[in-house]
């Protein structure tokens, strides 16, 4: 492997296409057109843009669910092909298995590679995952008996667990009331910042984008392209009050309008 | 009063009302004998053995039949939810089987299987696969698509989805088929022990009738009665075993 600039980069993806093809009933959809975008390891990038627009489908597609239908997606240097414990979605809805504990759900990845006698091995880790987390305590609870914040707590620790270098995080606070919304920015920041992930986060909220982000790609309207690439060069923890942020946010906005 | 109390006030009255209208002559007791008859005719029932006899010879054919409708049931019920070709094969005649009586099909069953056992296993059976294949149909259909894409990504293989998203996640909905089942499982055995068979509590039921041993038919009856009641209950105490982090919407 090449020591070009490029091989650095964890996600790439060059003029990402897709169409969802139509049928007698339905004409074919142009959800993305031309996607040049780039994840470095270890950055929190996120992905904004007006609603419908694509950017759920584009993590899907680096996920793995989907396939491109034309240019190239890229992880760590080689092609997407299919779901991968590397690279971690954490949805929308906190899609957490009902008939599982709290302490089941985080275990259910570790599990399905486990050597045998490897039990003890696996209840330190997912103790230690609920700690990060902050749920310790709650192992034996039922997702139903959880809150939503504590909900995506346990789904962020449950894709934790199988140790992979992305997070594909989709409005995962989309859900959530305003000051657990606030809480939980922090949060993700904190488990960001311990275990050392690459994130790539999906929100429609600019000022949520500019308080975590390292850079900020902007999206156009279906079908759906980068518009602008901001860089947020500025220390952490950042307030919303903050004049430089306020003049980022305004700027994306601007972009989005 | 505590409302268990009132619970049982009508059913008390009805019987006391019974018993008196049959034992004053008011109504003739050979068309309804005093509930104190059929409850002396059950202990003799009991006594004499006759009564376990009829009542395994029935249990051991709801027994075998259910398990063949709920082993059956699932497997298609799921197979078909999961594979379209089989939805597409097997949908026409589930439909086309499915509102036939089972017991327009007995008199086929004795033909084919004789008066025996196998006629009854093989049309409750039949009958109560069914709610089990509908239900686990909706149950796996139910499941969050993003369910799958989860345990994808974090490594499960075809036969791991299979068995730790796609089974554990209709179960709620297969519960409910498999208590169906049960249910029809009991009307068909007696249906078709009074039709064709030499022993059951069906068959126990019609002989009593057709001899003018009416005591007989409401002891039967009471023992249809509780066998329903009793096995439902003990399907609802499984229920919040098997399934506790199920609610119900």
């Amino acid at each position: 492997m090449g020591a070009s600039a490029s091989s650095e980069s964890l996600v790439r993806l060059d003029g990402v296409a897709l169409t969802f093809a139509g049928n007698s009933h339905r004409k074919p959809v142009e959800v993305l057109k031309g996607v040049d975008l780039e994840v470095g390891s270890g950055e929190f990038v996120s992905l904004i843009g007006p609603s419908g627009c694509g950017k759920s489908t584009l993590l899907t597609l680096v996920a793995g669910y989907l396939a491109p239908t034309s240019g190239r997606a890229l992880f760590d240097g080689r092609a997407i092909e299919g779901p991968g414990r590397e690279r971690m979605m954490v949805f929308q809805q906190p899609t957490l298995f009902p008939w599982l504990t709290a302490a089941e759900n985080v275990a259910y990845g570790l599990k399905l590679r486990a050597n045998r006698g490897a039990c003890a091995d696996i209840a330190a880790q997912v103790d230690h995952l609920l700690d990060l987390v902050q749920l310790t305590g709650f192992s034996h609870h039922y997702p139903v008996e959880l809150s939503g914040g504590m909900q995506q707590r346990l789904q962020i620790a449950r894709a934790l667990a199988v140790d992979p270098q992305l997070l594909l995080m989709d409005e995962p606070l989309g859900a959530l009331d305003a000051l657990t919304r606030r809480t939980m920015q922090r949060e993700v920041l904190r488990i960001w910042a311990e275990t050392r992930k690459t994130i790539l986060f999906v929100t429609h909220d600019i000022d949520e984008a500019v308080i975590l982000s390292d850079r900020i790609y902007a999206m156009t309207p279906r079908p759906s392209t980068i518009r602008e690439a901001v860089e947020v060069a500025l220390p952490r923890p950042r307030h919303r009050d903050d004049p430089e942020i306020a003049r980022l946010s305004r700027h994306l906005s601007s972009l989005l309008e | 009063m505590s409302r268990s109390f009132y619970r049982w006030i009508s059913p008390i009255a009805v019987l006391l009302i019974w018993e008196l209208a049959s034992r004053s002559g008011l109504v003739n007791a050979l068309i309804l004998p005093p509930p104190s008859m059929a409850l002396a005719d059950l202990v003799k029932l009991i006594i004499d053995g006759e009564l376990q006899k009829a009542l395994w010879a029935s249990i051991y054919r709801i027994l075998c039949g259910f398990v063949l409708a709920v082993t059956v049931g699932i497997a298609l019920g799921a197979l078909m939810a999961r594979i379209r070709l089989v939805d597409l094969l097997l949908d026409p005649l589930v439909e086309l089987l499915r509102p036939i009586s089972p017991l327009a099909i007995f008199p086929l069953a004795i033909l084919w299987f004789g008066i025996g056992d196998a006629s009854k296993i093989f049309i409750i059976g039949l009958a109560a696969s069914f709610p089990v294949i509908l239900n686990t149909y909706a149950g796996v259909r139910s499941i969050d698509p993003n369910f799958f894409r989860a345990s994808q990504s974090l490594g499960a293989s075809p036969t791991e989805i299979f068995t730790s998203i796609v089974l554990p996640g209709s179960l709620p909905h297969i519960f409910t088929g498999v208590r169906l089942a049960w249910g029809i499982s009991l009307i068909v055995i007696i249906a078709a022990e009074m039709v064709g068979a030499t022993i059951g509590i069906g068959y126990m039921v019609l002989e009593a009738q057709q001899t003018f041993r009416t005591e007989r038919v409401f002891a039967g009856i009471i023992v249809i009665g509780l066998l329903g009641f009793l096995t439902d209950l003990g399907f609802r105490r499984l229920r919040s075993a098997l399934l506790p982090w199920y609610r119900e919407t």
